[in-house]
């Protein structure tokens, strides 16, 4: 039965989770990763006066024939909610606010179990039995947890079959679908930028260079706090973050250089500054003044600086870094392919930015090598090459969503049949999709 | 605790005390092998008399004495086909997880459902009298567990059948 | 989550969307699953406001066969248009030509995500309906003197919907009887799923007196006598069967009744599964405890002075 219904593909990251079904365009559904269960103060588990705890079930379940068990315990674990709702939930009483996933893994069995099961059954409405499940995981990710997730997936959901993807591979497959990519190949670096931090992962051929994995402090929220500084510093009549969220997603953009767009704007102001009209609670509107934050905010990836006093890297530098750490038979891949990914890659000229500024220093150091060797040796020069893509947002949904509907695709899943067969132990290894070999 | 359940446990308690009385034993096979002989019973005289505390059909303790190791070994339990499954199931994720229990033997014995394998490095590394009581708790526990759970599954059933048949009403 | 929803929440929410007044069309095409092997296909393809929704259901045949598409017909009436490539059935929603009031829209949002519940009523409603004339005629006769048709009621209405698993009908002339037939794949499954549908059987003597009756056998029912591929006698096969009587097929209540047997199959799958959840959690809460104890077994580490820090960067020392 299994065999004609699309696969289930589940991107579960720290902020957001991404669910759908394989061979769409867009996930079905995107909501944060949380879950809200009955708070360990609020109610009780229903015992003594307890109201909130009953005040939130179905009314049937408080009257009638069935009275004598409502909330009773032991009927707890069903009363959560996920997603957005679970954010609605806890901002009433009796409920408490839990974030399964932290830094990428899976940290809370428990609530991460119901999380899946409330995302098949009442979002997703899928018979676990009848599908396919492509999950994803970060880089790193220890084999227990996948044995973890393949237990609950196998044994809880009793799933037809099971797959499980480096986020950072199926982010490199996604970009397959932009013009730039001749060759589908599995090897590049992946900027993955999201909401929490921004992490540089070089993979050849399917397999993540573990070592040379390096992660930067500075994501999406970092943006939004500095448009959000510069919109208090100069007293605009709505700061709150989510105004400073939607400026960052409407206006900001990349500048190739700083000293020059400030000029620019000092040029043609009514070109470049930009107005914002806020929606505040109570339905009036004041409109914000936009300024050089369009350009400065995405800038604190280029020049760390200007935000945190800590952390001093730019990002060219930090994939320079990580592409000559790794072996050296695949940096020319590496250069050559540099994928983005996750939501705070979107800035438009982003990449053309970031590529401008890894060439200038990949050039530099040839140069410097060639006037080491006397300019007796030239360098053939070095191929850089940033891809941007349509399905930047959702890279690794998408990825999973493009690999998921390929044929092959169920034969590369373990079924539940080969986990009685040979145990958890199985998951530990997958043989590697859309790698080479397969169409 | 029920009448027969404190002799039994009491039982258990005193034969894996004399039991646990371990020392460094160097494999006389081959050299540099420290092996636990109730495993690997490479000599007949290495191996003390197996012995089996039954409470009754169902539940049973077998503990294998050796020279270096102990193997204790643990039939649960199990008086209908529910709680049969459940035992199953909770073995089995004991088992998954054996890494952290060190004393745990990832496959249990042969017609039991959870083997412990204790050897002298254990108990040199940990208090015997300590390690006795995890053994008692655990069985101790582990009834519990399964009846709670098999309360749960009835009571949730009887729950969900109520809720379903409800609007109907 | 108690109860499972009736309706599609993806289309649900995403009609809501495009419906409300400040949004702007866009294209759409998604390929989207429901339970019991439906298909939904969501798309834009002549212009981004006209919405195309199309099922694909696999027992559509015994439906139109049951009258589906009178049923659908009076859902959908001018929304239909002809079934897309590949699909059973087609809706089509124009966003420049939507009903003025908001509570219009509300209803069609609704009628829409109801698409998979509407199509598979309409055999509930025809063997209600044949109910109620059964019933009309019966109310001539006394119990012996009834002719033969009306004493056994009408014939039985077999819904495929899944590979291995059907739903049959059947009318009388005092009740319909819905039987539901079931495989479980894994034993763990089977355990649980005779432990909660022993529950089914007894709810009714025990709470609810008024709910439909439900009955649980491992071989097919007498009513199914003659029905072709009926699997029997093993432990994994089940029948389960929902006596529903006068007073559940009201024309009051029929529309909810037959929207929450519909989700019988799915709810009792996803109970059994919440509870491998529940269970699962309380297998991790022990394990950590028998950590616990185990751990205690481990002789203190040396209790030294330790140095502690306080958040100024001060140190001190503590212990001894």
């Amino acid at each position: 039965m299994a065999n004609h219904t699309p696969a289930v593909v589940m991107d579960n990251g720290t902020g957001y989770s991404k669910l759908g079904f394989a061979g769409n365009d867009s996930p079905s559904f995107v909501f944060p990763t949380a879950i809200a269960t009955k708070g360990p103060t609020g109610g009780a588990g229903g015992s003594g006066s307890g109201r909130p705890a009953v005040a939130n079930k179905p009314t049937f379940l408080t009257g009638g024939a069935g009275g004598h068990l409502s909330g009773k315990r032991g009927t707890e674990d069903l009363d959560f909610f996920i997603g957005d709702e679970a954010l609605t939930a806890a901002s009433g009483p009796g409920y408490g606010l839990h974030y399964p996933i932290r830094h990428g893994q899976i940290e809370n069995w428990d609530h991460m179990e119901r999380f899946w099961s409330n995302s098949m059954f009442k979002y997703l409405r899928v018979e676990p039995e009848d599908h396919h499940f492509l999950l994803t995981e970060p880089p790193l990710n220890p084999p227990e947890n996948r044995e973890n997730t393949a237990e609950i997936m196998f044994e809880s959901f009793n799933c037809a079959g099971l797959y499980i993807a480096v986020q950072a591979v199926l982010a490199l497959a996604a970009s397959w679908t932009s013009s730039k990519v001749q060759d589908r190949s599995l090897t590049g670096t992946v900027i993955d930028s999201g909401e929490g931090v921004t992490h540089v992962i070089p993979v050849a051929e399917g397999y993540v260079i573990g070592s040379s994995i390096k992660s930067i402090p500075i994501a999406g929220r970092d943006i939004t706090y500095f448009v959000q500084s510069m919109l208090r510093d100069r007293g605009e009549p709505d700061s709150s973050l989510k105004t400073a969220e939607r400026i960052k997603e409407e206006h900001c953009y990349v500048s190739p250089d700083i000293v020059k767009e400030f000029a620019r704007f000092d040029r043609e102001p009514a070109d470049r500054f930009k107005a914002f009209d806020a929606r505040q609670p109570g339905g009036r509107t004041v409109t914000v003044d936009v300024g050089y934050e369009r350009f400065l905010a995405p800038e604190i990836f280029f020049n760390p600086e200007i935000y945190s006093s800590d952390f001093l890297t730019p990002l060219p530098n930090i994939v320079d870094t990580t592409i000559q750490t790794s072996p050296i038979d695949v940096r020319r891949g590496l250069y050559k392919n540099i994928v983005l990914s996750g939501g705070s890659t979107l800035y438009k000229d982003f990449g053309r930015r970031l590529q401008r500024d890894i060439r200038h220093l990949v050039d530099e150091r040839i140069k410097l090598s060639e006037a080491k060797a006397g300019n007796a040796a030239k360098s053939g020069g070095l191929d850089v090459q940033v891809i941007t893509h349509k399905r930047q947002r959702h890279g690794p949904w998408f990825g999973g969503s493009l690999l998921g509907q390929t044929p092959e695709f169920k034969s590369y899943c373990h079924t539940k049949a080969e986990y009685e067969e040979i145990g958890p132990s199985i998951v530990r290894r997958f043989a590697l999709l859309g790698g080479p070999g397969s169409s | 605790m029920s009448q027969s359940l404190r002799p039994y446990l009491s039982c258990v308690r005193s034969t894996l005390t004399a039991a646990l009385s371990l020392s460094n034993f160097a494999s006389q096979a081959s050299e540099r092998h420290n092996v636990p002989e109730i495993e690997a019973r490479t000599s007949p005289e290495l191996i003390l008399n197996p012995l089996t505390v039954s409470r009754n059909q169902e539940e049973r303790v077998l503990i294998e004495p050796s020279v270096n190791s102990v193997r204790v070994s643990i039939r649960i339990k199990q008086a209908d086909e529910i709680e049969n499954i459940l035992v199953h199931k909770f073995t089995r994720f004991l088992t998954q997880r054996a890494e952290p229990f060190f004393i745990l033997r990832r496959k249990p014995i042969d017609g039991y459902d959870i083997s412990f394998l204790i050897t002298n490095f254990h108990t040199e590394e940990m208090l015997k009298h300590k390690l006795v009581d995890f053994i008692i708790q655990f069985m101790e526990d582990v009834d519990k567990e399964i009846s709670e759970m098999k309360l749960f599954l009835n009571a949730r059933a009887r729950f969900v059948a109520e809720s379903f048949l409800t609007p109907f009403d | 989550m108690l109860l499972l929803d009736y309706q599609n929440v993806l289309i649900e929410s995403l009609l809501k969307d495009r419906f409300a007044p400040e949004a702007t069309p866009t294209a759409i095409d998604q390929i989207v699953s429901d339970f019991d092997n439906v298909t939904f296909h969501i798309s834009t393809p002549e212009s981004k406001t006209r919405i195309l929704i199309s099922t694909s259901i696999k027992c559509y045949r015994e439906l139109v066969q049951y009258g589906a598409e009178d049923v659908l017909q009076r859902e959908y009436g001018p929304y239909i248009v002809a079934p897309e490539q590949g699909y059973d059935f087609s809706v089509q929603v124009d966003l420049e030509n939507l009903p003025e009031s908001q509570e219009e829209k509300d209803e069609l949002v609704r009628k829409i995500s109801l698409l998979k519940r509407n199509a598979m009523a309409a055999p509930f409603e025809q063997a209600f309906d044949e109910y109620a004339a059964l019933h009309e005629e019966a109310s001539k006769y006394t119990s012996e003197s009834a002719p033969q048709g009306v004493r056994e009621g009408g014939g039985v209405r077999a819904i495929h919907y899944r590979d291995e698993e059907a739903i049959y009908i059947k009318a009388s002339h005092d009740r319909v009887t819905v039987i539901f037939s079931t495989v479980f794949r894994e034993e763990t499954d089977r355990v649980y799923g005779k432990v909660f549908l022993q529950e089914f059987v007894d709810a009714r003597r025990r709470a609810i007196q008024n709910a439909p009756q439900v009955l649980f056998r491992h071989d097919p029912p007498l009513e199914l006598e003659g029905q072709p591929n009926l699997k029997a006698g093993k432990g994994d096969v089940g029948y389960i069967t929902f006596v529903l009587f006068p007073r559940h097929l009201t024309p009051a209540r029929r529309e909810e009744v037959i929207s929450h047997i519909q989700t019988f199959r799915d709810y009792f799958h996803y109970h059994i599964k919440a509870s491998k959840a529940y269970i699962h959690s309380r297998m991790r809460r022990r394990t950590a405890d028998f950590l616990q104890v185990l751990r205690r077994a481990r002789p203190e580490a040396e209790e030294g002075t330790k140095e502690r820090k306080t958040a100024s960067g001060r140190t001190f020392k503590v212990g001894g």
